[in-house]
């Protein structure tokens, strides 16, 4: 880990975790959990290796539910026109398929972001038409992807305003944007629309800069949708990127973490399903549990440092399979007031890594920033 | 006094010291890598490696204009090589040469570089020995610099 990302760990700890603060812990054991746990008895130098604990998908919102019910997560489909990427297309179908399938059904869909890939009106409109076979309700937050071409213009059209909140059974859901308020890189630059949201594409590009933020009149939008809501009863917050700072450059973060630990600090259950990483990831920051859903086109690496001790990890999965290592989710709310989230990854049973050669950071590395968008064409106008 | 092993080693050293100045004089200008560097011809050799490490960087990530300036289509799907090796990350090139599972071979790491173009990319593969493949070894290999060789490890 690099000094400063050490410096900024050790800072995200001393404000967020000071002692006696992590979720509400009544944690309780579920089928899944009893697997993890056999897991980590029968190996246990590979559980201390990889930190499994606490177990990942058992999200306690106690007192949540007044009924039972389930609801379905997809995102990151990264749509390119039907005729460039039919692979991507067929990902999407099969995932509205399974959701369509559920039994007993999802009350609803949230749609994670990165509809689309570069943003272009034909790929949020496929994205629009392969999710219209899906019959049950549908709430979508924006990915950087489906932004930057014309700021927001045309998903806001097909989806309207990109934060929202709602009420569902004794859990108060929102769903937040964490995209539209980068830093203006391309004006200067004379960009055209098209080499913004390129530069906004490339996720390792050094260009874009820290895009990824919540922004302070959505803070204080937050603050007060909040304010009549019980400490103590459960909040689930849909973002785009994870509310905590894992890997800023890759945007696995949101810059303005600190701030909205500053809003949700007094509530006790808040659960975080966030996209972008397209990984399983878990992690706790103050009172806030996070968790990183997989996506439908591809899975992202884990980040070369600050994936968080807390999360087991994903599988290293065959790059000659893409349907290996995407996938879907659906979140369980049940009788017992638990919030269980399983992983529906395509191409294998089993999600989680059982060897540490099992994971895609067995063989270490020391990676570079990249280098070219520094160069090209910026310096010779 | 020389004893016969002392004897046949500096036979033997000056055997291949005459080798070399005999390549050096066939192979290149009599004056090659005779006198110390200097700071000119370091800083010529740096940027002749940078300018095919950023050549690497572009076709890795799918830039178009580079693609045709070098003749290669890398892809036909949208899909880049940077969008599962964000920095060249999970690339390993200093686990190369090693079986690789999915070729169900010893591969290096040409090998691996044109088995995912022609396999996620669908793109089309590309002559081990061109420019395109020497760039993005390049760029693979210095997006690496400062990892350990582990070769042959999985």
């Amino acid at each position: 880990m690099s000094d400063e990302l050490d410096r900024i760990r050790r800072e995200m700890h001393a404000v967020l975790q000071p002692p006696g603060v992590r979720p509400d812990d009544s944690l309780q054991i579920t089928r899944r959990t009893f697997i993890h746990r056999s897991l980590l008895f029968g190996a246990a130098s590979v559980g201390q290796t990889f930190a499994w604990w606490p177990l990942l998908n058992t999200i306690d919102v106690a007192h949540a539910a007044e009924a039972p019910f389930k609801f379905a997560w997809i995102s990151d489909t990264h749509l390119y026109e039907r005729s460039l990427n039919t692979r991507f297309v067929d990902k999407v179908v099969r995932a509205v398929q399974e959701v369509q399938a559920m039994d007993p059904p999802a009350d609803f869909l949230i749609f994670g972001g990165d509809l689309a890939q570069l943003g272009k009106i034909e790929e949020l409109e496929l994205g629009v038409e392969l999710l219209k076979d899906l019959k049950i309700k549908k709430y979508y937050i924006p990915g950087e992807h489906d932004w930057y071409l014309d700021m927001g213009k045309k998903w806001g059209e097909l989806f309207g305003q990109p934060n929202w909140t709602f009420d569902h059974k004794g859990v108060r859901f929102i769903g937040l944007d964490t995209v539209s308020r980068g830093p203006d890189y391309w004006t200067a630059k004379k960009m055209t629309p098209e080499e913004r949201m390129g530069h906004m594409a490339t996720l390792d590009g050094t260009v874009a800069g820290a895009w990824a933020g919540v922004g302070r009149e959505q803070l204080d939008w937050m603050q007060k949708t909040l304010a009549e809501w019980d400490k103590s009863k459960p909040i689930v917050i849909f973002s785009h990127n994870p509310l905590y700072e894992y890997y800023p450059p890759w945007n696995f973060w949101v810059r303005d973490w600190r701030e909205v630990n500053d809003v949700l600090k007094p509530y006790t259950k808040v659960t975080n399903i966030h996209g972008h990483v397209h990984q399983v990831l878990y992690n706790e920051i103050g009172s806030m549990r996070s968790i990183g859903m997989l996506a439908t086109s591809w899975p992202w690496p884990y980040a070369p440092e600050g994936v968080p001790k807390l999360t087991k990890p994903m599988i290293r999965v065959d790059p000659g399979d893409p349907f290996d290592g995407v996938g879907w989710e659906t979140v369980n709310v049940n009788a017992d007031d638990k919030v269980d989230v399983e992983y529906i990854m395509w191409g294998r049973k089993e999600v989680f890594v059982r060897s540490p050669e099992d994971h895609d950071k067995s063989i270490e590395e020391v990676i570079q920033p990249r280098i070219a968008d520094r160069q090209y064409p910026w310096e010779n106008p | 006094m020389i004893n016969t092993s002392t004897f046949l080693c500096i036979l033997r050293r000056s055997t291949v010291a005459g080798a070399v100045v005999a390549a050096a004089v066939v192979v290149g200008p009599a004056s090659a890598n005779k006198d110390p560097v200097t700071p000119k011809q370091l800083k010529l050799y740096q940027e002749a490696f940078m300018e095919e490490v950023r050549k690497g960087d572009l076709l890795f990530h799918g830039d178009a204009a580079m693609a045709e300036q070098l003749g290669v289509k890398l892809s036909t799907t949208g899909w880049a090589c940077a969008m599962c090796h964000p920095m060249a990350s999970d690339t390993h090139p200093h686990a190369f040469p090693k079986f690789q599972q999915s070729m169900a071979k010893f591969a290096t790491l040409r090998d691996m570089i044109n088995w995912c173009i022609e396999k996620p990319n669908q793109g089309e593969k590309i002559d081990p020995e061109s420019e395109a493949m020497k760039a993005l070894e390049a760029y693979i290999t210095w997006s690496n610099t400062g990892s350990v060789l582990v070769p042959g490890k999985y």
